[in-house]
């Protein structure tokens, strides 16, 4: 800044103004432009629709027909990218879904050996400029804090039983490790899953913070060793004539439904758990992946947007 | 700590709210908002702030406590897992839950809970019982008591058609908001724990000069606090556990031990899937280590160790002699004494079978008949087994 002044000292004044009037502009131009967005998705295995219901889609190694148990994830931080490069926040509405910029996708209707209750959220809603979009950045997971009317509020460590919607499921709860579930992906396998010494009808996939420490003097979550929110980018996605497809099939291509082959009867985020160190080692390279601008392909772009579900 | 001093004690209840939340940040004093009575020698234990103790809260949590009806499917109680004769343990080695899965680990004795750095045995997010009991009431592997989201709201309409519950949630949330709700009822039955202190046994009158003890005991006191048996270094202070936090703590440390049970391979492992807080963490230091349990009323908290898979005292002293325990045949098969991931402070210890024998004599005076017995902590329904058999 010393440097620049001394080199444009004479053209300061007009610098000022420039600096003053874009300041000045560019939210007013935001303000008068922000719409209502709405983000799509669908639950999908390959190129079925995955519900509840006796229907079953083929998963993993073997491609074992599996009926589906719970879909579940918290997402958060959804920012759209516009066509001239440039990323816009979707400011999230709050509502039974959505709280400080969260929202949680619910693709289970509590029929037929499901889960949960016959709600259903396959959506998220928010406000953004009046662009033209081509792509989506977002995080799956809860984060340790979000902002709600300038005041930092606690998210994945939050009381269940205090917290607004939708921090306030049960089932996304995950108490033993002081947070909550980000993804809660069940299944049940035609096979059932064969274990060293029994067999068991579901094969589920809880992915969330591990390795969290509390405060005893405070008694709060501190910190945890692996926090597990996975950025996910996609390109080429219009939200106003497309959606996104999160893809199990494609998570689960490396996994064998049909046995486990340690710990949790498939993959509850535990770092040394045979199941985990497969689908970790996928998404990882998806990561990877995502850092070199390609998309994510654990969701995937569908035209047409028509048949959202609500 | 007598039902009398109790009721007496319930006259404190009409202290205002925020003279309790004071209690936090007074590191000496706070004594005397507590509700309850303290032995004298006994810290105040630290409290959440929103969540002071009143006599009413404690009084509710009580109910709550022997009430099936807290289950998702009316079969099973806090107390079906925790009773008081048993120093609130159950006796089994691993509890069956409202649906009959059975859990993974060992039911804790209660007492001076309050004072618990974390709660269950390896789990160094859990720091309060308010958090602590999330894992009972909601937890889904396993089972135990069945709250979910979808017998949530109905359990709390169970409550409320209870016209003694009417009374009693009036008293502990008195106010404007609406006192049946999950909140009050988890912060009720932590209340109802952090009463259940036991400090009258017979070491504890021996300290304050009331009660001598045999020379058994007084041997295995010497030997217990000793260089040469080493248990106080996890099982010291007054609740004879190294996992001690109190209102005036400056620093909280929580310790987490391996004490040789296991090892299934060379390198350590201990059976899944009750690995210690390996579990939590996934580091290859953390395998086996649980947290040492207070040893009040450990007469009475049989069987032992956190799968509750030794039977007796006189086993558990023989495997510390040993310096671990040598599973020869079976599936969890392995020499624990070679566990390389093992505390230093085990295996060094030679003690001869009188020694052992004196050392469970000092242990048994740790027994605090008053809080086995407490009305003040018993059954309030008369007539609760806190588990109904299950019909399957």
């Amino acid at each position: 800044m010393v440097m620049l002044s001394n080199k444009f000292g004479l053209r300061r004044p007009l610098f000022s103004f420039l600096l003053i009037a874009s300041l000045s502009i560019v939210p007013a131009l935001a303000q008068t432009q922000q719409e209502r967005i709405e983000v799509g998705f669908r639950l999908m295995a390959g190129h079925s629709e995955v519900r509840c219901g006796k229907q079953t889609v083929p998963l993993g190694i073997g491609e074992v027909p599996s009926r589906l148990k719970d879909a579940r994830l918290y997402i958060h931080d959804v920012r759209l990218l516009a066509a001239d490069g440039s990323l816009h926040p979707l400011h999230l509405e709050t509502n039974a879904w959505q709280y400080a910029n969260l929202a949680l996708l619910d693709f289970e209707d509590g029929s037929a050996g499901c889960d949960g209750d016959a709600s259903l959220n396959a959506k998220v809603v928010g406000l953004a400029p009046k662009l033209v979009y081509t792509g989506i950045r977002f995080e799956i997971g809860a984060p340790v804090q979000g902002m709600v009317s300038g005041q930092a509020v606690s998210l994945n460590h939050s009381n269940v039983e205090t917290a607004p919607a939708p921090l306030d499921v049960l089932a996304m709860s995950w108490n033993w490790q002081g947070g909550r579930k980000f993804v809660k992906l069940e299944f049940y396998p035609a096979t059932g899953v064969q274990r060293e010494s029994d067999k068991v009808k579901a094969w589920t996939w809880h992915l969330g913070s591990t390795g969290c420490q509390g405060n005893p003097a405070r008694g709060d979550v501190v910190t945890c060793r692996q926090h597990n929110r996975r950025p996910v980018v996609i390109n080429g996605f219009d939200p106003s004539r497309q959606i996104l497809a999160f893809d199990v099939a494609a998570l689960l291509a490396r996994v064998d439904l049909s046995r486990d082959e340690g710990g949790a009867a498939g993959c509850m985020s535990a770092p040394d758990d045979p199941e985990c160190k497969q689908i970790n080692a996928w998404l990882d390279a998806e990561q990877e992946r995502t850092k070199r601008g390609e998309s994510s392909r654990l969701f995937r772009v569908i035209d047409g947007r028509g048949d959202i579900r609500r | 700590m007598k039902s009398g001093r109790l009721v007496l004690l319930g006259a404190l209840a009409a202290l205002c709210l925020s003279a309790f939340a004071q209690i936090n940040q007074s590191p000496t004093g706070g004594r005397e908002r507590l509700p309850w009575g303290l032995p004298p020698d006994f810290p105040v234990p630290r409290i959440p702030m929103d969540n002071p103790p009143t006599q009413a809260k404690f009084e509710l949590g009580r109910h709550l406590f022997y009430d099936r009806r807290l289950s998702g499917n009316g079969k099973l109680a806090c107390a079906g897992c925790h009773r008081q004769e048993l120093a609130f343990s159950d006796g089994r080695p691993l509890s069956p839950g409202s649906t009959g899965e059975n859990t993974t680990r060992n039911a804790q004795h209660l007492g001076n809970s309050a004072w618990h750095t974390t709660y269950t045995w390896a789990n160094p997010v859990l720091t309060t019982l308010e958090r602590q009991m999330g894992v009972p009431l909601f937890g889904e592997h396993p089972v135990e008591m069945g709250v979910n989201d979808q017998n949530r709201d109905r359990i709390i309409e169970r409550l409320r058609k209870q016209p003694i519950y009417r009374h009693l949630f009036q008293a502990a949330y008195p106010g404007p908001a609406p006192a049946f709700s999950w909140q009050n009822v988890i912060a009720s039955i932590a209340t109802f724990q952090r009463g259940l202190v036991t400090g009258n046994s017979r070491f504890d009158r021996y300290q304050r000069g009331q009660e001598t003890l045999s020379e058994s005991e007084m041997r295995g006191k010497d030997l217990f606090f000793g260089e040469k048996a080493e248990c106080f270094h996890c099982h010291g202070g007054f609740n004879f556990s190294d996992q001690i936090a109190h209102a005036g703590s400056r620093h909280v440390a929580a310790s987490f031990h391996n004490t040789g049970l296991y090892n299934l391979d060379e390198r350590g492992s201990y059976p899944e899937p009750s690995r210690g807080v390996y579990d939590i963490t996934g580091q290859d230091e953390d395998m086996g280590r649980f947290r040492a349990p207070s040893l009040r009323n450990v007469e009475v908290t049989a069987p032992y160790m956190h799968d509750g898979s030794v039977r007796t005292l006189e086993e558990v002293l023989s495997i510390y002699a040993a310096g671990g325990r040598n599973i020869e045949s079976g599936k969890s098969r392995g020499d624990g004494r070679k566990n390389p991931q093992k505390s230093e402070l085990i295996g060094t210890i030679k003690l001869t079978t009188d020694e052992q024998r004196d050392i469970i004599n000092f242990l048994k005076t740790l027994t605090d008949q008053d809080f086995l017995r407490n009305l003040a902590f018993a059954d309030p329904w008369g007539t609760s087994p806190g588990r109904r058999k299950s019909s399957k």
